[in-house]
């Protein structure tokens, strides 16, 4: 038998237009803490849904405990001893804990639910972590890093062996996350295996025995903890040929258009202050969760904000909701353009016309076709959107053109500022090109871009100035010709100090 | 002039949502030649203008039900709003109010159960199913209520100008109410099809995080719906009214029911964003050919219900499979037509 309890190897998985997996192996020993690094969309989390039989893989081999699985499902996963603790805690919250952790597989004497039984079973398991818990409270009202600490005893109590832990500490105090360190030791010497995916790479040195790295799709390399240093972490993680793919224009800056003074609106955007200059692009990067999206929300007034003020060309604005925005001529094009950003049943057209409609509207609000039509035409030739006609549904464009439709309804109505979030997500490498063309062009044109992204190439690539965000805060901001992906990176996992 | 049709015909096939109202403008037509066959008189011109009259009801509550259920939402108060209307004007008009000063009263009612609709929807974000099964029990109550739970004397001689125009006049042969609910419909699908909020409406359904971030007041444009809704239902009780010559408490029972039936066999999706009002038109002649047509062939009631009801199942099955995503071609398939060639095989070159 083999050292490792679970082998992937050569796997590939491909989404439509995207190639998640390309040729990765993993291994993971019983009584090792793994941790699995890479940047956002680096494959990490593909690769655990690969296997706990969430998605199935193209091609590969999975071995668990040596014996290779074929048609691995979730429940076949669990039955073979694999739990995930999602990053996103998966219980149901009206719910007692024992409820909880027998979910799915109660205890039934009779026809009837063996209560008593269940919450003595749950609390042996609990006492097993010293976890003071009542199996009779309902979980909802139990602190964050409770709920987690009842999902890991969930996962356990089904005999798993295989800990997946996906940004356990998140939403974690650094109390708590020593208490969930202490756990993770026990377990380990225990003699499970454990893989952690976390990108807060300070914490690592408390538990990791080995690192594996991948980066778009692909393996990087597998380390011992040991032996290596964060520098050769981060490059392996983010290092990669850029500038290339990036057409860069140089502008001189102007007059300043955009100011945003200590904005605040919740715990993810706290004391968010910038400027945007006319003919500049700033980037704004970050890790998941840095607060960026909520940021931008906030100064579109989708979300509401909690305290700051907005300046346009000097202006104070009010802005309490998008058509307030919209109105002042700020703009944002979302991150998940299937969410937030078109009416996929609805045709191009509409989709396009739909903050603009003021605009086209004659006599009682009736909509003119033909300053519609025009509209919709500019936009498409602008920005070579590719389409059959603007009749169709919009849901119906490939990812890309999806995209530029989501970014044409907002360049249509001249805007002052417009705010890409995560523009190229998912996109192919040509069409990133011209968005990233498109916004060269409104920066030419002393329109203020604000350039949300998790790619640091592009960010790097593209923006004449960055600021960093982490946990809600911005944490630094550098000059185009300072900035390096160590320095971002470095930047964007200052988390305030939680841990010695 | 055969070139000519063809591009009038592409350009009929190629409005949004114009497939599926083909479709089953093909069905309305299979079922009247059926009833015809097994009985002539269903043809008869007394006949036709009857059953148009029957129907028309049937399109104003379609149009009141399409609009809230393009938002995404469902308006289940219909039928109550409608009863509500026929006792509060039959009440008024009873007590010796002008008729149409009554006729006025009891719109402004109505829009007032729209505007709470819309609020306890958008505004207090209760679940519309809910929401609107509660405001259609109190709007029942308040029918009852307003002429201390009796139905209405008749609402007399005075009333005659009000009964004529809403039910027993005559304009170019053809009833009255079939001219009040063009009328609507001219209306309402003007709002729906060429103007903003017409497109709000359709944007809030289809994607309602996408239209708010697209500046779209969502809160407004739902109770514009539900306003609109109550309206349309508002009118139906008056034609209620007129018809009977009384106002009766349980007038416009179910009718939410055949509203949900008109707007869903005629292509409104009930998952919202999709759909047009034409199909609306064509969704309540079907209703009303069936009811029409299995009455005259002397199928008892309950087996009527029964093949009603079966047909409403069948429309918001396909919608939901059709309209879910994934399987259009699929179901497409199953069926062994391409969905495109189905809506050209209509039989429609002579458009």
């Amino acid at each position: 038998m083999s050292e490792y309890i679970v082998e992937l190897e050569n796997i590939n998985k491909t989404f439509p237009g995207v190639k998640a997996l390309d040729n990765v192996s993993f291994n993971l020993k019983a009584g090792e803490v793994l941790a699995l690094l890479g940047e956002n969309g680096a494959g990490k989390s593909t690769l655990m849904k690969v296997l706990s039989g969430v998605y199935q893989k193209d091609s590969g081999v999975i071995k668990i405990f040596g014996e290779t699985v074929e048609n691995l499902n979730p429940k076949k996963a669990q039955d073979l001893g694999i739990a995930i603790i999602h990053q996103e805690l998966n219980m149901c919250a009206h719910l007692s804990v024992a409820e909880n952790i027998f979910l799915g597989r109660e205890i039934v004497r009779n026809g009837i639910l063996a209560k008593q039984e269940m919450n003595e079973e749950a609390n042996k398991i609990l006492s097993k972590f010293s976890l003071d818990i009542d199996p009779e409270t309902i979980v909802g009202t139990l602190a964050v890093s409770k709920q987690q600490m009842v999902e890991i005893a969930k996962a356990l109590s089904t005999n798993a062996k295989v800990l997946i832990m996906d940004e356990p500490t998140s939403a974690l105090t650094a109390k708590e996350i020593e208490e969930l360190f202490k756990i993770i030791h026990r377990l380990r010497d225990e003699g499970h295996g454990i893989v952690y995916i976390s990108h807060r790479l300070e914490e690592l040195h408390h538990i990791v025995d080995r690192v594996t790295i991948l980066r778009d799709g692909q393996f990087m390399k597998t380390i011992d903890f040991k032996s290596t240093d964060m520098r050769e972490i981060i490059s392996l993680m983010v290092g990669r040929d850029i500038k290339e793919k990036y057409p860069r224009v140089e502008c001189k800056v102007g007059e300043k258009i955009f100011e945003v003074k200590n904005l605040n609106a919740g715990r993810m955007v706290r004391n968010i202050s910038l400027e945007l200059y006319a003919g500049e692009i700033v980037g704004i990067a970050g890790l998941m969760g840095a607060g960026r999206t909520e940021t931008t929300r906030a100064i579109f007034g989708a979300d509401p904000k909690d305290s700051g003020e907005i300046f346009l060309y000097g202006k104070k604005v009010i802005i309490n909701s998008p058509a307030d925005a919209i109105r002042a001529g700020i703009v944002v094009a979302p991150e998940d353009r299937k969410k937030d950003g078109l009416c996929t049943k609805l045709s191009i057209k509409s989709n396009i016309s739909l903050p603009n409609l003021n605009k086209l509207c004659k006599l009682f609000g009736y909509v003119s076709k033909k300053y519609e039509n025009e509209m919709t035409q500019t936009a498409v030739e602008n920005l070579k959107i590719k389409l059959p006609n603007a009749d169709v549904d919009a849901g119906s464009l490939s990812g890309g053109n999806q995209q530029k439709v989501v970014v044409g309804k907002w360049i249509a109505s001249n805007s002052k500022v417009v705010i890409f979030d995560e523009p190229t997500r998912g996109i192919d490498v040509a069409t990133k090109v011209e968005i990233y063309q498109i916004m060269n062009r409104l920066k030419q044109n002393g329109i203020g871009v604000l350039f949300v992204s998790s790619e640091l190439p592009e960010i790097l690539g593209i923006s004449d100035r960055i600021i960093v965000m982490c946990d809600g805060r911005i944490t630094g901001e550098l000059p185009a010709e300072e900035a390096t992906q160590d320095k971002i990176l470095e930047l964007a996992t200052k988390f305030e100090t939680k841990l010695a | 002039m055969e070139i000519k049709r063809k591009i009038m015909l592409k350009q009929i096939i190629s409005i949004r949502g114009m497939g599926q109202v083909l479709t089953v403008t093909c069905g309305l037509l299979v079922l009247c030649i059926v009833f015809g066959i097994l009985n002539p008189n269903f043809y008869s011109a007394k006949n036709i203008t009857n059953l148009l009259r029957q129907i028309a009801p049937f399109i104003i509550v379609g149009i009141a039900q399409s609009y809230v259920l393009i938002t995404g939402n469902i308006d289940l108060s219909i039928g109550s709003v409608l009863g509500m209307s026929c006792m509060i004007s039959a009440t008024l008009m009873t007590k010796g109010v002008d008729p149409w000063a009554a006729s006025l009263i009891t719109i402004i009612a109505c829009i007032a159960t729209g505007v709470i609709n819309g609020a306890l929807v958008s505004g207090f974000r209760l679940p519309p199913f809910i929401a609107t099964l509660g405001t259609m029990t109190v709007a029942r109550g308040v029918a009852q209520l307003v002429n201390n739970n009796m139905n209405t004397d008749a609402i007399g001689e005075g009333a005659q100008a009000f009964r004529d125009f809403f039910y027993y006049g005559k304009t170019l042969s053809l009833y009255n109410t079939v001219w009040v609910a063009l009328a609507l419909w001219l209306v309402f699908n003007f709002i729906l099809s060429q103007t903003k909020i017409g497109r709000h409406i359709y944007a809030i359904g289809s994607n309602i995080d996408a239209a708010k971030l697209s500046g779209v007041n969502a809160a407004y444009t739902t109770t514009v719906a539900y306003v609109v809704s109550a309206f349309c239902s508002g009118i139906a009780g008056l034609i209620t009214c007129a018809a009977g010559g009384l106002g009766t408490m349980d007038a416009g029972n179910s009718y939410e029911m055949y509203a949900v039936a008109a707007a869903v066999i005629g292509g409104i999706s009930t998952l919202g964003g999709q759909g047009i009002l034409l199909g609306t038109i064509v969704g309540a002649c079907v209703w009303g050919v069936m009811q029409n047509g299995l009455q005259f062939v002397g199928a008892p009631v309950a087996l009527r219900n029964i093949v009603i009801g079966i047909i409403v199942i069948v429309s918001v099955l396909t919608d939901v499979i059709i309209r879910s995503g994934k399987s259009k071609k699929s179901v497409a398939r199953f069926l062994g037509v391409s969905l495109k060639n189905k809506t050209n095989q209509g039989g429609f070159g002579g458009v």
